[in-house]
């Protein structure tokens, strides 16, 4: 049986229970990850990915495979993120001081994981449509138009979030080492 | 930038250091676990599309529902049986009602005298 998400998606469309578990628990754990490094909040997150599962559930039958169904996925738990973080204060990043490193010296790991920790500071305070930005960039790896898809705007809008945010990037850490020193 | 955090160029540290900070993490099994249980829930009610209805329709198949089809045929057979011989004749009587009924008929057809003038034709 074909269970790529298109063929799970068109059996989810029709009603089919078991296609649907099968597909959750493909991205679930993806969509949890996404949701936590924009919001930062790891029960916020469980909301999203749940939210956005039942989501993908009782608009099954509308969902037309123009696009993938891993963006179009995307797009409901960044829209919800959105949504959400329109409503809530933020929240410090609790990965911020757990970043993994492989850099073989520990001095120098030292030194790196203290300044990711000041850049994940800094991104955690972007405003959230930047920090998005950022976070699918970076850390999904993807291209200026599959962000501006997910974004529902353009590809010249992304680049101008993108640049914004590397200028209030570079604009914290000035401060933060101005602190330090 | 004077004051640079790193001995490498300000781009390229905040690119290399944006990809560590921002990468995905590896899943939280008890996070997911604890998703995947709230969706086992019974699901809400699909929203079906407008446009999709003539497809549904189309899509309609008839093979668990034989046993309807089969009455329904039989209730057409009824029918007609009913709307040919009426509900007070017998079956076996049905060849002589239209025998007599074709007779009658015909005769008033060829044999009606004219309305006017009373001639025959």
């Amino acid at each position: 049986m074909d269970d790529s998400d298109e063929a799970l998606m068109a059996r989810v469309a029709r009603g089919d229970e078991a296609a649907y578990r099968l597909l959750s628990r493909h991205h679930v754990p993806v969509m949890l990850g996404l949701a936590r490094r924009i919001l930062g909040n790891a029960a916020d997150a469980e909301d999203v990915a749940q939210e956005a599962m039942l989501r993908v559930w009782t608009h099954a039958p509308r969902w037309q495979p123009l696009a993938l169904f891993r963006t179009w996925l995307t797009r409901i738990v960044v829209n919800l993120c959105l949504d959400r973080k329109r409503r809530a204060p933020w929240v410090e990043l609790e990965a911020a001081g757990e970043i993994v490193d492989p850099t073989p010296d520990a001095g120098e790991q030292a030194e790196q994981s203290e300044r990711d920790r000041l850049v994940a500071k800094a991104t955690a305070e972007l405003p959230v449509r930047q920090r998005t930005a950022i976070v699918l960039t970076y850390g999904d790896g993807m291209s200026n138009a599959q962000v501006a898809e997910i974004l529902d705007t353009t590809v010249s809008a992304v680049e101008t979030l993108l640049v914004r945010a590397k200028q209030n990037l570079r604009r914290a850490l000035e401060s933060e080492i101005d602190k330090d020193e | 930038m004077t004051d640079q955090p790193t001995s490498q160029p300000w781009p390229k540290f905040l690119d290399a250091a944006l990809k560590r900070v921002t990468q995905a993490q590896p899943a939280d099994q008890a996070a997911v676990n604890r998703v995947l249980t709230r969706l086992a829930t019974p699901l809400p009610r699909q929203k079906v599309a407008l446009w999709r209805m003539p497809a549904v329709l189309l899509d309609w198949q008839f093979a668990p529902a034989w046993p309807r089809v089969a009455a329904l045929a039989a209730c057409a057979v009824l029918g007609f049986y009913v709307g040919i011989a009426g509900l007070d004749r017998r079956f076996d009587q049905l060849d002589g009602r239209f025998a007599i009924a074709s007779r009658a008929d015909l005769g008033s057809i060829v044999f009606e005298p004219e309305s006017l003038t009373g001639a025959r034709p």
